[in-house]
């Protein structure tokens, strides 16, 4: 009997799986994008078919990772538009060649944030520390005022960092301080912290979810975004009015990310993606990533939802140039492992 | 080997075909390609710095290790817990070696949250006995065992089963008390699944995309993450690639070494399996008891702390369930499980029938876990690029890493499988077609379900398939897991721990479906009944 059934259903299984394979059509638009790209369904099905063009989003890893698939395929692209890339990947796509520049409204339209490049801006976050604020309010430690603060014996063992070489937001924050302190500085300070037991995770989720101390961990401290304190009430249980967690916007400890969408040099559909492109600085998409992927609009003079109200933006903030992170990102990255791992 | 045949007829040749031109295609080809765009920047003198480089050397020596001491725990623990499962009966066995597949298919960072759940420091025991074990090395083995024991375990069961009842029965008359009859009846019998088990968990601690590595933090990250940071984020393709190789060399003398004790240990038995009895006596309800305080502690604790956590989320995250999104996802789960199991079983049975005659291509079944799963990753990309977004891609890649499990625990299998039969068969005049649809594949049934069993857990739970591209629309279980994990707020964390429980729902209904219960028992039955007319 059960026998039957097990051959009954690997059967029909495989075989509406086989019919539902059928092959993409030639007339779709590759859109290669990074894990985080997250927009309303029937927003993306109003676009196709208003614009009668079929989109494939194609996700390749975090933004670093993506860069690196469109470097390595240049030769023959996975994708006709990519969206995702930021200030402090942009010269290391200019300089692989792989973008084109785009003429088109949305690239000549100011935006609120600057992007340098052949890139047309689409939104912009910061990372910064967030604080456990039911944590603090226990143990009655004052908040840090300095980064300098996170090496003193008070605050031994209370940070947990993402792994530059595995995670954006690790990266973002290594940029950030060494471009608050300089590069002597900010590594004497991550030997300093090293000391003073900071704890290094692989990914943005792997500290949220397991070392911060609001989800079951012992760290009260830890990297993410600005807007993540709003996201903990959007997605609160008991639907929360004040977020449980705040911001911690140190000197050198804060990085402005700004991200957009782009042309794939040799990529096919030029028509198709330009209308993606102005599509992704329209109006109602702007107003919908703001609560999807959690970054703040690119196009002046589109509404802020209210939960945003919950995420502050710093005054003062970091914005490496480019062209430096391109020819140092690395190495930086390298010492940062042998100061803070080895 | 002990087939008594040297020979390659051409049906062996067109066996060994399948699985060779799949692994060429799938594995050698995209790394020969990644080889040659790596060929420009790579030297001999990196080899050399790389092992000047006190670091790397730190980080190849306990990546062996970690992998080591998880494999001598992994046997000390599982010897007994087999024993006790494998001779007694008792209400609920089925059921408890099929949830013991359950580890493999928790996605990594959900197990980590269940083993936090109960030793972190607001855990349930750690609040309890008052010890916070989060950054020590002991939540590191724990982790690995969570996920390894289960191996071992199955092994070890399916292993005990094929022992023969007839020396153990000649032993105990002649004296033997129950110990030395383990120490030298049932131990030499059951080593070269056990070998072959253990092996398989060495190259997993090895490659160390695992529970430990969350646990630990980036501390004890092994030279797997070194590499994957090289390619995925550095694009440093000549450094990763020396890397690659280096620990594909080493890793594949084990394999290789591996191979060459397993044939020579493989010893045809005989199909007369000692049958399954209730527990008698205090003794007896002991082990069994005991068995079970084992695999509740390792494995069971921290799903049951998942399930709990997923259980107590509210109505909320349950309704989401039944969203559009997540039944998609169920759907692709097991459309994509489906798909990958066939071509895995297609793969692993040809693989096994050829490799009994070929040391190589039993040493080639461990490929895929020598290679790092990124380097092939990206070694597909490049060779393939029109085809890399495509669903076909997907379900070899699954397959890729799934139907090892199939090939070795079949080869396990048809190492003992009696000759007697086989040579009665074909004294009668059977066809090698007949031969093995009648007598060697049902006969080694028991071990192509388990191995099939974890090859769909290794699909359903998709080990590092997430490395590759993927669109939105094939999002299955554990992306929609992972998805809900990078985002912030309590909503989603439970949202992923429910999802997490109707995974592990819907995977135990698929091991329920591909192994039966009371199948084991047929063919015990079976066997006898062979032996009998022997």
């Amino acid at each position: 009997m059960l026998r039957k059934t097990f051959s009954i259903w690997a059967t029909t299984v495989v075989a509406s799986a086989a019919l539902a394979a059928t092959p993409v059509s030639a007339q779709e638009l590759r859109v290669l994008v990074h894990n985080s790209f997250s927009l309303p369904k029937p927003m993306l099905a109003q676009f196709e078919s208003e614009s009668g063009i079929k989109l494939g989003i194609i996700k390749g890893g975090d933004a670093g990772e993506m860069l690196n698939k469109l470097i390595l395929t240049r030769a023959q692209p996975i994708a006709d538009v990519v969206f995702g890339i930021d200030n402090a990947l942009v010269a290391k796509a200019e300089a692989a060649n792989v973008l084109e520049a785009y003429t088109g409204a949305a690239a000549t339209r100011a935006s609120v944030v600057p992007l340098k490049g052949p890139i047309v801006a689409v939104d912009y976050g910061y990372v910064n520390l967030n604080y456990d604020k039911a944590w603090f309010a226990k143990s009655g430690l004052a908040l840090p005022k300095s980064l300098d603060d996170l090496a003193q014996p008070a605050y031994r063992d209370l940070l947990v960092v993402q792994n530059p070489a595995t995670s954006s937001p690790g990266y973002a924050f290594l940029l950030a301080t060494v471009a608050g302190m300089g590069d002597a500085a900010a590594f004497d300070w991550w030997a300093r912290m090293r000391a003073n037991g900071v704890k290094v995770a692989k990914g943005w989720s792997e500290a949220y979810y397991t070392e911060f101390s609001r989800n079951g961990g012992s760290r009260p401290l830890v990297v993410s975004y600005a807007s993540s304190p709003a996201a903990e009430v959007f997605y609160s249980k008991e639907k929360l009015t004040v977020p449980p967690t705040g911001n911690l916007f140190l000197k050198g400890g804060v990085m402005r990310q700004v991200e957009g969408v782009a042309l794939v040099r040799g990529g096919q559909n030029r028509e198709a993606a330009a209308r993606f492109i102005e599509f992704m600085r329209s109006r109602p998409v702007q107003e919908a990533l703001q609560t999807t992927m959690w970054m703040f609009a690119a196009e002046p003079g589109v509404a802020r939802p209210d939960v945003l109200r919950h995420a502050s933006e710093p005054v003062q903030f970091e914005d490496p140039a480019s062209d430096l992170v391109a020819s140092k990102g690395a190495d930086w990255v390298s010492r940062w492992t042998r100061v803070v791992l080895k | 080997m002990g087939m008594g045949r040297t020979t390659w007829g051409w049906p062996a040749v067109g066996l060994a075909l399948v699985p060779a031109l799949f692994l060429g295609l799938v594995m050698l080809a995209p790394l020969w390609r990644l080889a040659l765009e790596a060929r420009a920047g790579a030297s001999w003198q990196m080899v050399a710095e790389l092992w000047r480089d006190d670091y790397l050397r730190w980080r190849v020596s306990w990546s062996f290790l970690q992998a080591g001491a998880t494999c001598v725990a992994a046997l000390v623990l599982a010897l007994p817990v087999s024993w006790a499962l494998a001779r007694f009966h008792f209400p609920g066995r089925a059921l408890v070696l099929r949830l013991l597949m359950l580890p493999f298919v928790v996605p990594t960072l959900v197990a980590a949250m269940g083993v936090l759940a109960l030793w972190g420091p607001r855990g349930w025991i750690s609040g309890w006995i008052g010890i916070d074990l989060q950054d020590t090395p002991w939540l590191l083995l724990y982790g690995n065992l969570f996920f390894n024991l289960c191996l071992v375990v199955r092994a070890g069961v399916e292993a005990l089963g094929q022992v023969s009842a007839a020396r153990v029965a000649a032993a105990r008359t002649l004296g033997a008390t129950p110990w030395r009859v383990f120490w030298r009846v049932e131990w030499p019998a059951i080593v070269p699944w056990l070998a072959s088990a253990l092996c398989l968990v060495f190259l997993y601690c090895l490659s160390g995309f695992g529970l430990a590595l969350v646990l630990g933090g980036q501390r004890y990250a092994t030279v797997e993450v070194e590499i994957y940071t090289l390619v995925a984020h550095e694009l440093k393709l000549a450094q990763a690639g020396v890397l690659a190789l280096c620990m594909a060399l080493l890793t594949g003398l084990i394999a290789l070494a591996y191979a060459w004790i397993e044939q020579r240990l493989a010893a045809p038995g005989r199909a007369d399996a000692i049958a399954l009895r209730p527990p008698a006596g205090p003794g007896a309800w002991c082990a069994v008891a005991g068995a079970l305080l084992v695999l509740g502690f390792f494995c069971a604790a921290p799903l049951l702390a998942i399930g709990i956590r997923a259980a107590t989320a509210g109505p909320d995250a349950w309704s989401h369930v039944f969203d559009e999104e997540s039944l998609r996802a169920i759907w692709n789960t097991l459309r994509f499980t489906a798909m990958a199991l066939l071509l895995a079983t297609v793969l692993g049975v040809t693989h096994a029938l050829a490799a009994r005659r070929s040391i190589w291509l039993r040493a080639g079944a461990f490929l895929p876990f020598i290679v790092s799963p990124v380097t092939v990753a990206f070694g597909l990309l490049l060779m393939y690029p029109g085809w890399s977004a495509s669903l076909s891609m997907l379900v070899a890649a699954y397959a890729l890493l799934a139907y090892p499990f199939v090939a070795k625990s079949l080869g396990a299998a048809l190492d003992v499988q009696p000759e007697h039969l086989t040579q009665a068969a074909r004294t009668l005049g059977a066809t090698p077609w007949r031969l093995f649809w009648r007598v060697t594949l049902p006969l080694a049934m028991p071990s192509l379900r388990r191995g099939m069993a974890f090859a769909a857990a290794t699909a359903l739970g998709e080990f590092a398939v997430t490395l590759f591209l993927s669109r939105p629309e094939w999002a299955t279980l554990t992306t929609l897991i992972y998805e809900r994990l990078g985002r912030p707020g309590a909503g989603n964390r439970d949202d992923a721990l429910v999802l997490a429980a109707v995974l592990m729902l819907l995977s135990l209904l698929v091991f329920l479906l591909i192994e039966q219960p009371g199948s084991g028992r047929r063919d015990a039955a079976f066997g006898r009944a062979g032996a009998a007319r022997a």
